[in-house]
C-alpha cells in the first residue's frame, strides 16, 4: 500500500458548512454546474440566501410544490429580474441589521443575454451581493441554444452545421471584461479544476460583497450540450485554463491580476478534442477560435500590466 | 377612536402629493425610474431623502422592470415599499407585475395614467392601467390632489392585511393631477402611525429570511399552482369589502370619506346614471348639478375600484335605474365597447335590460368636457325614454 | 362550489419548505457503471471526493467510497485520480444494483 498522506486534503477545510442539498437532486451526470452548486454554500457558509431563474440550475434550486431539494432560503425569479430582486434583498438586510450573504445563481443566458441590464445596473450602483453565473455557453437547459457567451464556431440547436451552417458565426461577449469595466469591488474568473483558487476566490466574494458589487464568472462546461464524456468534465475546465481559453484572473476595483499563471499555453486543439461541440472545425476554424483566445488574452494582459 | 389632528394644507402637484404619501408611511425600500408624468415623485423622494426627511433605502434603478423587482424583494422579505410609474415603464414591469402579485407582496405602486405604446404617446389616458388589469392587482383610481394622499395610506392599510397580502396600484390622471397644484392637507406623521398601527398588531405575514429553509416562489405543479390561483382570486374577493371598511375607518379619523369602492353622487332618486372615473369625476359633478337644475333626475357614480370589479356595489346602487351612461378614458381591443362599460355589461343578469351606453372620451390628453358630459346625460335621458341610441360612442370622432 | 382539495401551501402563495419535504432523487438508479477502488493504490489525496459533483464520496478515514445510493457513475473520480487507483466498472457486474 502506498503510504497515505493520512491528513485530509487541506481543501475540506475551506467548508464551513454542511451539505446543504439533498443526495440526489436532477443534474446530469458530470455536470460542473452541480459541484459549483453545492460547493458554493459549503464555503459561503450559513446565511446564504440565493436569487435563483430558469435555467440549468431552477429545477433544483427551486422547490416543486412546498418540497425543497435543498436547505437554503431562495427567492425565485424570472430572468429580467434576479440583480434586481438581490438588490432589494441586499438593501433590506442591511436596513434592519440581518446578516445575509446574497447571491445571484444564474447561468450565462441570464447573464449576458436577457438579464444583462439590471446586471449592469447592479454593478454600476456598487450593490451589495455576489452574482454568480456559471457559463456553459449556451441555453442549456432548454437543449442547447447559442447565447452571446457562445464562442464562433460553436454548433448549437440555433447555429446548426449543415451545407451552409458553420456553427456561430460571430465571437463571444467578453463578458468578464464587460463587468471588469464596471469596476466592481470584486471580480473573478473561476473554474472546478482549480479548486482552491475556486474557493479562495468566493471566500473573498464573501467579504468584499459586504462593501460593494461581486462579479464571478465560472467556466462550466456541459456535457450533455457541448459533447463531452461525462468523465472528462474536469479535464475540460482544466484544458480551458491551460489553453488560455478561459484564463483565470480576479480584480478589486478595476484592477486585474491573472491568479493562475499559464507560462506555456497549449494550442486550442488541446481543449477543442476533448468535445465534438467543435469536431466540425476544419484548420480555418480552428485558426479563427485560436486567433480570438489569443487577442482575448492579450487585452487581458495589457490591462494587467497597465495597473501595475 | 381618537381623531387626527389638523396637518399642514399645501398648495402642491399630484405628483408631490404621491411623494408625500410615501414618506408618511415610512417605506423600507423606494425604488423609482422617471418617466413623464411621474419623474417628479422620484425627484421629490430623492429630495426627501437628501434632506433626512425620510430614511428610506432609495434605490435609483437603470429602469421600470429593475423597480417593481426591487421593491417586491424587499416586500417578501418583510420590509414596506414604494414605487410609482406610468405607462410604457407599467408595461415594461409585466413580468414583475405578475411575480409581485404572484407571490403576494404587499407592494404599493403609484401609476400617473398615460396612454401606453402601440401608439406612442406623451398624453393622459387610461390606457396603462387597463393593459395591466389582469396583472393580479387591486387597482384604485383616484380623483384630486388629496384623494391621491388619502388612497395611498389606505392602499398600505389593505395591502398588508393578512387578509389581503395583494399589492395596490393607486392611479391618478397624468397631466391632469400629477401636474395641478391644488390645496392638499398633509397629515402629522404621528396620526398616520396611529392609523396604520393596526397591522403592526397582526402576526408577522411570511417573510424571506436568511438561515431558515423557505423559498418563495417554488414551482407550482399541478394543484399547487390551481391552489395558489384559487386563493389568490378569493383573497381578491376580500378585497371589496375591506376597501369599503378601510375607507369607514379612514374617515372617521382623518374627516375624508370617499365611499369606498363606488361613490354615489346624488343618486338615490337618480332615473338615470353616469359612471366615470378619475379627474373627469370633478367635471362631471358640474353637469349633474347643472342638469338636474333643468329638471333631470341624473345621479353620478365614481368608479374607484376598478380591480377587483365593484360588481355588487354596482348592481346595488344601480337598480331601478332606467339608463345608463359610462364614460371610459381607455379602449378595449376586443370588444367595441370601452372596458368599464364592457365589464358592467357582464351584469345583464343583475341590471335587467336597462339601456347602458358607452362613451370613449378623453384619450390623448384630449379633454372631457362639460358640453361633453352634458350631451352623454341628454343621450342616456333620451335611451331611459325608450328612444333609439348609438351603442358606443367616440366621442372626439364625432367632433 | 364544493371544494375537496386539501391545502398543499399553508401559506397564500407558493413558498418551499425543507423542513416540511425534503426532495432526494434516486440518482443512483441512473448510473450503468460504478467505481471501485484499489485501496492499495489510494493515498487518500481526496481529488475524487473534492470533484465528485453529487459530492456523494463518503470519507471512510483512510479512503473514500462512493455512496452508491447517488452515484451517478459520471466516472470523473476514476478520471481524474492521481494513481488511477479507481476503475469504473459496468454495473451488470454486480449483483447488488
Amino acid at each position: 500500500m502506498v503510504e497515505t498522506t493520512k491528513k485530509r486534503n487541506r481543501v475540506f477545510d475551506y467548508f464551513c458548512q454542511d451539505e446543504q442539498f439533498a443526495g440526489g437532486v436532477a443534474w446530469c451526470a458530470g455536470c460542473p454546474m452541480e459541484l459549483i452548486a453545492r460547493l458554493t454554500p459549503k464555503v459561503l457558509g450559513k446565511n446564504m440566501i440565493f436569487v435563483g431563474t430558469p435555467g440549468c440550475a431552477a429545477p433544483v434550486l427551486h422547490g416543486q410544490n412546498i418540497g425543497a431539494w435543498h436547505r437554503m432560503a431562495y427567492l425565485a425569479s424570472v430572468m429580467t429580474g434576479v440583480p434586481s430582486k438581490a438588490t432589494g434583498l441586499s438593501r433590506y438586510y442591511n436596513r434592519i441589521g440581518q446578516d445575509a450573504t446574497v447571491v445571484c445563481f444564474t447561468g450565462d443566458g441570464c447573464a449576458t443575454d436577457v438579464g444583462f441590464q439590471p446586471l449592469s445596473g447592479a454593478a454600476e450602483r456598487q450593490e451589495k451581493f455576489i452574482y454568480l453565473a456559471y457559463d456553459n455557453e449556451g441555453y442549456m437547459n432548454t437543449g442547447n441554444q447559442r447565447s452571446s457567451a457562445t464562442q464562433i464556431g460553436a454548433a448549437t440547436t440555433t447555429t446548426p452545421v449543415g451545407k451552409i451552417g458553420k456553427g456561430k458565426s460571430n465571437a463571444q461577449k467578453n463578458m468578464p471584461m464587460i463587468m471588469l469595466m464596471h469596476k466592481p469591488t470584486y471580480m473573478a474568473t473561476a473554474t472546478v479544476s482549480h479548486l482552491e483558487d475556486f474557493i479562495k476566490k468566493l471566500q473573498k466574494a464573501k467579504e468584499k460583497s459586504k462593501e460593494g458589487f461581486v462579479y464571478l464568472h465560472l467556466f462550466s462546461p456541459c456535457p450533455v450540450g457541448w459533447r463531452i464524456d461525462s468523465s472528462k468534465v474536469i479535464e475540460v475546465c482544466r484544458e480551458a485554463v491551460r489553453t488560455n481559453y478561459f484564463p483565470l484572473w480576479e480584480a478589486e476595483n478595476g484592477k486585474p491580476r491573472i491568479t493562475v499563471n499559464v507560462a506555456n499555453p497549449k494550442p486550442i486543439l488541446e481543449f477543442t478534442k476533448l468535445m465534438r461541440k467543435y469536431s466540425h472545425l476544419k484548420e480555418d476554424g480552428l485558426a479563427e477560435l485560436q486567433k480570438q483566445v489569443d487577442e482575448r488574452y492579450a487585452l487581458l494582459k495589457t490591462l494587467v500590466n497597465a495597473g501595475t | 377612536m381618537v381623531s387626527a389632528q389638523k396637518g399642514q394644507v399645501r398648495v402642491i402637484t399630484g405628483n408631490a402629493t404621491g411623494a408625500y404619501g410615501a414618506m408618511l408611511c415610512r417605506p423600507d425600500v423606494i425604488a423609482a425610474y422617471p418617466i413623464t408624468p411621474q419623474s417628479e415623485i422620484a425627484e421629490q423622494l430623492a429630495q426627501f431623502k437628501a434632506d433626512g426627511v425620510i430614511d428610506s433605502e432609495f434605490v435609483e434603478v437603470e429602469g421600470e422592470n429593475s423597480a417593481m423587482n426591487v421593491v417586491l424583494a424587499a416586500s417578501v422579505a418583510g420590509g414596506r415599499v414604494f414605487t410609482a410609474t406610468s405607462s410604457y415603464g407599467l408595461v415594461f414591469m409585466y413580468d414583475a407585475l405578475q411575480e409581485t402579485s404572484g407571490f403576494r407582496a404587499p407592494v404599493v405602486m403609484v401609476n400617473a395614467n398615460r396612454e401606453t405604446p402601440g401608439i406612442h404617446a406623451v398624453s393622459s389616458g387610461q390606457q396603462d392601467m387597463i393593459s395591466a388589469r389582469d396583472a393580479g392587482w387591486v387597482q384604485i383610481i383616484t380623483e384630486n390632489d388629496q384623494e391621491i394622499l388619502d388612497q395611498i395610506i389606505m392602499a398600505y392599510m389593505l395591502a398588508e392585511d393578512n387578509d389581503i397580502l395583494l399589492p395596490v396600484m393607486v392611479n391618478y390622471d397624468g397631466f391632469y393631477l400629477s401636474y395641478l397644484a391644488e390645496a392638499v392637507e398633509i397629515y402629522q406623521i404621528e396620526d398616520v402611525d396611529k392609523f396604520l398601527a393596526p397591522l403592526k398588531k397582526q402576526s408577522p405575514r411570511q417573510k424571506l429570511v436568511p438561515g431558515v429553509s423557505q423559498g418563495c416562489g417554488t414551482h407550482g405543479m399541478e394543484m399547487g399552482y390551481v391552489e395558489a390561483r384559487y386563493k389568490h382570486t378569493q383573497a381578491m374577493e376580500r378585497v371589496k369589502n375591506k376597501v369599503d371598511e378601510i375607507d369607514k375607518k379612514f374617515g372617521d379619523y382623518f374627516g375624508r370619506y370617499y365611499g369606498g369602492q363606488i361613490e354615489e353622487y346624488r343618486t338615490d332618486d337618480a332615473d338615470i346614471i353616469i359612471i366615470a372615473s378619475g379627474s373627469a369625476t370633478g367635471t362631471a359633478r358640474t353637469v349633474i348639478d347643472a342638469k338636474r337644475e333643468q329638471g333631470i333626475k341624473v345621479g353620478l357614480i365614481k368608479l374607484r375600484l376598478f380591480r377587483p370589479f365593484p360588481a355588487e356595489r354596482l348592481i346595488q346602487a344601480l337598480k331601478g335605474k332606467k339608463a345608463i351612461g359610462v364614460i371610459d378614458r381607455s379602449i378595449c381591443f376586443g370588444w367595441k365597447y370601452g372596458p368599464i362599460c364592457m365589464e358592467l355589461k357582464v351584469l345583464t343578469q343583475e341590471l335587467g335590460s336597462v339601456p347602458i351606453l358607452s362613451y370613449i372620451d378623453g384619450l390623448a390628453n384630449l379633454d372631457i368636457t362639460i358640453p361633453h358630459i352634458g350631451r352623454v346625460v341628454d343621450e342616456v335621458n333620451e335611451a331611459a325614454k325608450g328612444k333609439p341610441y348609438q351603442d358606443v360612442t367616440w366621442i372626439p370622432m364625432e367632433e | 362550489m364544493v371544494i375537496k382539495h386539501k391545502n398543499i401551501f399553508k401559506t397564500q402563495s407558493a413558498w418551499s419548505n425543507a423542513d416540511e419535504k425534503m426532495l432526494c432523487l434516486d440518482t443512483g438508479s441512473w448510473r450503468t457503471s460504478r467505481p471501485v477502488l484499489d485501496k492499495d493504490k489510494c493515498n487518500y489525496c481526496g481529488l475524487c471526493a473534492l470533484f465528485c459533483p453529487p459530492q456523494c464520496m463518503n470519507d471512510m478515514g483512510d479512503h473514500y467510497e462512493a455512496n452508491l445510493d447517488f452515484c451517478k457513475g459520471c466516472g470523473i473520480c476514476a478520471n481524474e485520480c492521481p494513481r488511477k487507483a479507481i476503475t469504473m466498472v459496468p454495473e451488470g457486474e454486480f449483483t447488488d444494483g
